[in-house]
């Protein structure tokens, strides 16, 4: 027998738990071995449907392999080598097993072609990332862990709903596009549920507080795989579906908004992974063939340059100690090399020609023009300026630039900045060559990003915002603030609630209700048990003592019966046997 | 002392610099307005892409609007304290 289809993903999951057995150079050695066994997996992998099974009388497909899968797990499986290689230095073998298992969950998810498998991936992918914030094993940490897990959780039970409600509607499981149950209970409910993971807001806010709080390490594998496997999600059930178009491009700005007022590096990237995906989720509202392969493009771009940034703000952490903008400073004087690798996912993300997010970004945009959605196309390149705004200027002026600090660092591990190096160069290639990627879009690229026009637009949109950038500096500073965002109903709403039942509702309920309680139901309760138990012993109680009563008399008449005398026994047979014969005789006539 | 270090630490380096960024812009405004009228026939989606040195516009304004919007909204409503949620 030959093994036709290796899963990816279980290789990963079940391969991760080899890492405990081992130690220093063998564990380090499974690490790295772990995700290329994945990656040249997926690559070796031809379209074709896999690893089908029955369950409860339903087929579960674990291998939908087709174009869109594949450059998904193409991505998930780059990320997941370079996430390892970021941290071979870390010991803590834990965090390496979960973030295993969490590329798993999402290579299940891109894989799955029936609701369950989807569902069953999905929840490990919640459950292993929840894992990556509680191992920094910090308060703060243990707290946004749990905050992240429960809204997870809720968003798969919401999910789980819509999946039973869909199955018990249609008798299929299988994951195909929703469009022909538009409006229906299901279909809103599977979106609610994708949106949640895609962090859409207002059901978003669990992205920028647990992201911050995870291990510098487990940090960078989050920003890769929830979001970008819910984008994946909904490219295959909602493509086209006009409330993404809007929900999209408000989450674009959105993202933007609030990294403005943002102080923690690590959050205000967070609050940029918002605002890029809106760029993904506008595309598959779109839904035309070049905003559907822009959204992808865009999604595998993404995945690089953001863990590129968060390994580069990940490292300054590691080496400092310090998160927050208005404490660092200065630090190009020490730390050029991981400045640099720093600046090209900047640029990437920025979309400046020659890196990748020029090249995969404007694919939606240029969607949106085809299809002359003017307010869509100038809300997305305000989004593109206020991340250049950001990403590429303020975050690397105040961390290392600025006034100094007086924070000295080292150059990061050089496992670190060999990880980072290795993202870069993907930046860069697909940057170059975009036909490395366009080749492997869903749909056929004839895309052309290096255009005369589309070029200097850019260039003058980013060096103008650039120039803003320095006009404004000095109302930039970063302050040591927080923002509310709409975790602030399950943070700060909940604990007014506890406050107000314990005060104006527990004495409301004393005084009110409970006299209520008294008047309307004890009393009335507490007369008929009254009554019941009068009945009780009057009638039930007098019939059982009757009963006792009558069994003694009988059993002491009973008792005269056995005198002990041999000629007594003998008569009572006799009258025993003539009563049976009288009976047979009786029956018998 | 590393490279960047000595070209920004250095007044009149960093005036040079400086000097360089503003020709730079001055030079991407032209390319903007200049090589449409030079090589015609890409076409726009909208009118307004058509308007002279649109993207330097446009990024200019966004950037200004981010800014000023941003700030504003969370002076008077969003910013809070970095304890706020652990009192």
């Amino acid at each position: 027998m030959t093994v036709e289809w290796v899963h990816p993903g279980l290789l990963l999951i079940l391969g991760a738990w080899v890492l405990p057995f081992l130690k220093g150079r063998f564990r380090r050695g499974a690490m790295l071995v772990l995700p290329a066994a994945a990656l040249i997996d997926c690559v070796l992998m031809t379209p074709g449907t896999y690893g089908q099974a029955t369950f409860l009388g339903q087929d579960l497909v674990f291998g939908r392999v087709d174009d869109l899968s594949l450059l998904f797990s193409y991505v998930f499986s780059i990320m997941a080598l370079v996430g390892m290689v970021y941290s071979l230095h870390v010991d803590d073998v834990s965090q390496h097993v979960s973030a295993l298992t969490y590329v798993g969950g999402a290579l299940g998810v891109a894989f799955a072609g029936d609701f369950l498998s989807l569902y069953v991936f999905w929840e490990l992918m919640a459950i292993s990332s929840a894992l990556l914030v509680w191992l920094r094993r910090e308060p703060s940490a243990v707290a946004a862990g749990f905050r992240y897990l429960l809204v997870h959780v809720f968003g798969g039970l919401v999910l789980l709903a819509g999946i039973v409600i869909h199955w018990s509607q249609t008798g299929s499981l299988a994951f195909e596009d929703m469009g022909a149950f538009s409006g229906g209970l299901a279909w809103a409910l599977i979106l609610v549920a994708f949106l949640l993971n895609a962090a859409v807001p207002p059901l978003g806010a669990w992205l920028p507080d647990a992201y911050p709080e995870a291990t510098v390490t487990g940090a960078v594998f989050m920003t890769a795989f929830t979001t970008k496997s819910a984008v994946y999600v909904l490219i295959r059930g909602f493509a086209g579906t006009n409330l993404l178009i809007w929900l999209g491009a408000a989450m674009a700005v959105y993202g933007v908004v609030y990294a403005v007022l943002e102080n923690d590096a690590r959050r205000l990237l967070a609050y940029h992974i918002i605002s890029q995906v809106g760029y993904m989720v506008c595309g598959v509202g779109i839904g035309t063939e070049l905003a559907i392969n822009g959204a992808s493009a865009h999604a595998f771009a993404h995945i690089l340059y953001k863990g590129l940034l968060f390994m580069g703000a990940g490292a300054v952490m590691h080496m400092t100690g310090v998160r927050k903008l208005n404490e660092m400073g200065g630090l190009y004087k020490t730390i050029p090399v991981t400045l640099g690798l720093y600046m090209i996912g900047a640029f990437a993300i920025s979309a400046v020609p020659l890196f990748s997010g020029f090249v995969s970004k404007s694919m939606v945009v240029s969607a949106a023009g085809e299809e002359h959605l003017a307010t869509i196309f100038l809300m997305l390149t305000l989004a593109s300026a206020g991340t250049f705004l950001h990403t590429g200027l303020k975050l690397p002026y105040y961390m290392f630039f600025g006034k100094d600090s007086g924070l000295r660092a080292k150059e990061p591990p050089r496992n670190m900045l060999v990880a980072m190096g290795l993202a870069a160069i993907a930046c860069v290639l697909i940057g170059v060559f975009p036909g490395l990627l366009y080749d492997h879009l869903p749909y056929p690229a004839d895309y052309v990003p290096y255009t005369l026009a589309h070029v200097t637009n850019t260039l003058g949109m980013l060096a103008f915002t650039a120039f803003g950038f320095f006009l404004l500096l000095k109302h930039l500073d970063p302050e040591p603030k927080i923002s509310m965002d709409t975790d602030w109903f399950y943070r700060r709403a909940s604990a007014r609630l506890v406050t107000l039942s314990q005060g104006p509702l527990s004495r409301l309920e004393y005084r009110f209700i409970g006299e209520i309680y008294e008047f309307l139901i004890r009393l009335p309760v507490l007369g008929a048990a009254n009554l019941f138990r009068k009945l009780d012993t009057v009638i039930v109680d007098a019939a059982l003592v009757g009963v006792g009563r009558s069994t003694q008399n009988l059993s002491q008449v009973l008792k005269m019966a056995g005198s002990g005398h041999i000629q007594h026994y003998g008569l009572i047979m006799a009258i025993g046997i003539l009563a049976l014969l009288a009976l047979l005789v009786v029956f018998a006539l | 002392m590393n490279f960047l270090e000595r070209q920004l630490e250095d007044p009149t380096r960093f005036a040079r610099i400086k000097r360089g960024f503003y020709v730079v812009l001055g030079v991407i405004a032209l390319a903007e307005i200049v090589l449409p009228l030079i090589f015609h026939g890409e076409e726009h989606h909208f009118g307004f892409e058509g308007w002279p040195a649109f993207g330097s516009l446009y990024g200019l304004a966004s950037c200004v609007a981010i800014i000023v919007l941003s700030k504003l909204i969370g002076k008077l409503w969003l910013m809070r304290r970095e304890d706020y949620y652990d009192r």
